[in-house]
């Protein structure tokens, strides 16, 4: 096994007596897009500027490449840092701000001209070399902002909610620009976001962050089938999954859930003997609940609340008692809030959730 | 305005012109007369239109007045308590805007007491201090000086010296300069440094290529408000200088208008004008960082 490019042991912070990162374990591979995913207050800028240099260590270990950097200066990691707001010198042109860096270790100017160069047309900024961060549009300044720090060569480049600030179509296409560049560069990227769109789409690799622990670390796709809890579970993938709480109850010689508002369903293919009696939440995904037609077929029935109606698909928000459920349903359909839909579940789909939250192993 | 008639507007606006003209009128005429009366041979205290013209006044507040002295004596003076200012206020004002301690706010608040507290209420205890600052230069100086004394004390003296008057000028100044970078240098994001830090640049090359180019505005704007305040000021040059040789405009002005025998009008109202010159160029250099520095911060 190759030693990854970064990876924290046991690493923590606090600020004053508030605990913000507790014993955070990942290990990031070379070349990984790594996506640090969680809700706002979760840690996960405080620990992009734990690797970046900018906040203390309070315990454990960071190792970059094999090498422990815990104390080595920001500037010495070979880390770059995309900021949210970009931090483009505003007094400086594009040119200037792209090669701050290696005019501050006193390169020759003609060599920094033509790194600059090189970074510019690698990010279409040719044009815009002589202008200043004002008269550039959001997108040119996010690219700016990457090309002050590919120009460093850096091992890793960090990015801090790099696309917040653009507007959705924009953020669409930087999302494909940032892919491409990753693929073209192949640097190991550690990105930070609050949106798990961004995290399902470009990582090769998502930390799920809550309260400053990991909650879980996977491939986006593994992370999105196999959820280990329910914050997970219900954070990874849009609209999200439904959670429902509920007890396992006796089914002749199997099992079923019944669901607190009073709805059933059978868990055919799992060995639950064990848990008849038991308070757990069942998950599942809005794609594996469709409406039939007849009610032999399906597993409960609703009244429609929403109707959303897409195209492509249909999202319908149907309630049975006091349960909420959000359906998506492939292609258009009429239907009407107040009416009474059939459901039917995938009942392979389904995620069962123990009372501390985990998932239940079957 | 819906509802009134047209008529009855252009009335309205006949009224509000004619009341505003009235009031420029008023604001305008002390200043009308000063420029009128320094190019009169025969300037008096009414308005008048000159007898006839000349800049006869104006060189004599040079050649037989001190004039060319008053004014040196004042920009120096005034010039070195803005660079004070400045140093100190960005450097303050960085602080303070940065700086999470307990204190800070009520270090604010204090710095702003001082402010609206009346510098002549203070005069006597400022006197005292800056006597007994005096003393303790005199007595280092002495021994080492010798015949050149009195000239170095002209210097650094705190009492009848340039440096006294600089430092209380400038400390006058403080406040509101260290209230305005405090503001400005809020407006500023970390990620400048931060950036700046990650690309490798050490403390100083922080301060001199990034943090000094943002803050230029308000710089400029603390700068030209304290060198504007400072030169207007008549009290300290008036308590603080005595040697004719250290004497600042305002002072010139007020022994010219002290003289016994008659009132020269004339020379008097040239040199308000002289003083006046570089308050009216600093304020027109003033204006558009005032602007850039209280609408909010960095752009880009």
């Amino acid at each position: 096994m190759t030693t990854p490019m970064i990876q924290l042991s046991g690493v923590t912070k606090s600020f004053g007596s508030v605990s913000v990162i507790r014993n955070v374990d990942i290990s990031i591979d070379d070349g990984e897009f790594a996506v640090f995913v969680g809700p706002s207050g979760c840690g996960k800028s405080t620990l992009l500027r734990m690797i970046a240099g900018l906040e203390s260590i309070d315990g454990g270990d960071l190792v970059l490449n094999g090498q422990r950097i815990n104390d080595v200066p920001p500037d010495q990691r070979g880390i770059a840092m995309v900021f949210q707001s970009y931090a483009l010198y505003p007094h400086m042109t594009v040119a200037q701000n792209i090669g701050f860096s290696l005019d501050l270790k006193k390169v020759p100017k003609a060599e920094i001209a033509r790194e600059v160069d090189r970074v510019a047309e690698l990010l279409q900024l040719s044009d815009l070399l002589d202008r200043r961060p004002a008269e550039l549009s959001g997108g040119q300044r996010q690219r700016v902002a990457i090309g002050r720090a590919i120009i460093k060569r850096p091992r890793v480049i960090l990015f801090d909610e790099p696309l917040s600030n653009l507007d959705a179509a924009l953020r669409v296409q930087m999302r494909a620009e940032l892919q491409k560049l990753h693929q073209e560069l192949r640097p190991t990227i550690v990105y930070v976001t609050h949106d798990q769109v961004e995290a399902m789409t470009m990582a090769t690799r998502i930390v799920v962050l809550n309260k400053g622990q990991v909650e879980q670390w996977d491939t986006p796709i593994e992370l999105y089938n196999h959820p280990v809890n329910t914050f997970v579970a219900g954070f990874i993938g849009s609209p999200r999954m439904n959670l429902v709480p509920g007890t396992i109850v006796a089914d002749g010689i199997a099992q079923a859930f019944r669901a607190d508002a009073g709805w059933t369903v059978k868990l055919a293919g799992r060995q639950l003997a064990g848990m008849v009696g038991q308070s757990v939440t069942l998950g599942i995904r809005p794609e594996d609940i469709r409406p039939v037609e007849s009610a032999d077929e399906a597993d409960l029935q609703a009244i429609i609340a929403i109707v959303e109606r897409l195209g492509a698909e249909t999202y319908l928000n149907v309630q049975n008692g006091e349960d909420t459920l959000l359906v998506r349903a492939q292609g258009d359909l009429a239907l009407k809030p107040g009416a009474t839909v059939q459901l039917a579940m995938n009942h392979k789909a389904f995620h069962l959730f123990d009372q501390t939250n985990r998932i239940i192993a079957v | 305005m819906a509802g009134v008639p047209i008529r009855r507007a252009r009335a309205y606006n006949f009224l509000a012109y004619v009341t505003l003209v009235l009031i420029s009128i008023f604001c305008l005429l002390p200043f009308v007369w000063m420029a009128l009366a320094s190019l009169d041979t025969n300037a008096q205290l009414f308005l008048k239109w000159p007898d006839a013209w000349t800049f006869d006044n104006y060189i004599r507040v040079f050649a037989t007045e001190n004039g060319v002295r008053w004014f040196a004596n004042s920009l120096f003076t005034v010039l070195s308590a803005t660079i004070l200012v400045i140093i100190i206020s960005g450097l303050g004002g960085y602080a303070l805007s940065r700086s999470k301690a307990w204190w800070k706010q009520p270090f604010l608040y204090a710095i702003l007491l001082i402010r609206v507290l009346p510098s002549t209420a203070l005069l006597v205890p400022l006197y005292k201090i800056l006597l007994t600052f005096n003393n303790g230069i005199g007595a280092l100086v002495r021994p080492v000086a010798g015949e050149n004394y009195r000239t170095i004390m002209h210097v650094f003296g705190f009492i009848d010296g340039y440096l006294g008057l600089i430092v209380v000028l400038a400390t006058g100044q403080l406040p509101l300069a260290l209230w305005i970078m405090k503001v400005f240098f809020d407006g500023v994001p970390k990620d400048y440094e931060e950036a700046a830090i990650l690309d490798g640049a050490t403390l100083v090359q922080r301060i001199r290529r990034v943090l000094i180019p943002l803050a230029l505005p308000g710089l400029a704007a603390a700068g030209l408000f304290s060198f504007m305040s400072a030169w207007g000021d008549f009290l300290l040059p008036l308590i603080l200088l005595s040697s004719p040789e250290l004497q600042t405009l305002p002072i010139g002005l007020f022994r010219a208008f002290l003289r016994i025998n008659e009132i020269d009008y004339g020379l008097l109202a040239a040199i308000a004008t002289i003083y006046l010159i570089p308050a009216v160029i600093a304020f027109s250099f003033a204006r558009r960082f005032l602007v850039q520095t209280f609408s909010g911060g960095v752009k880009g």
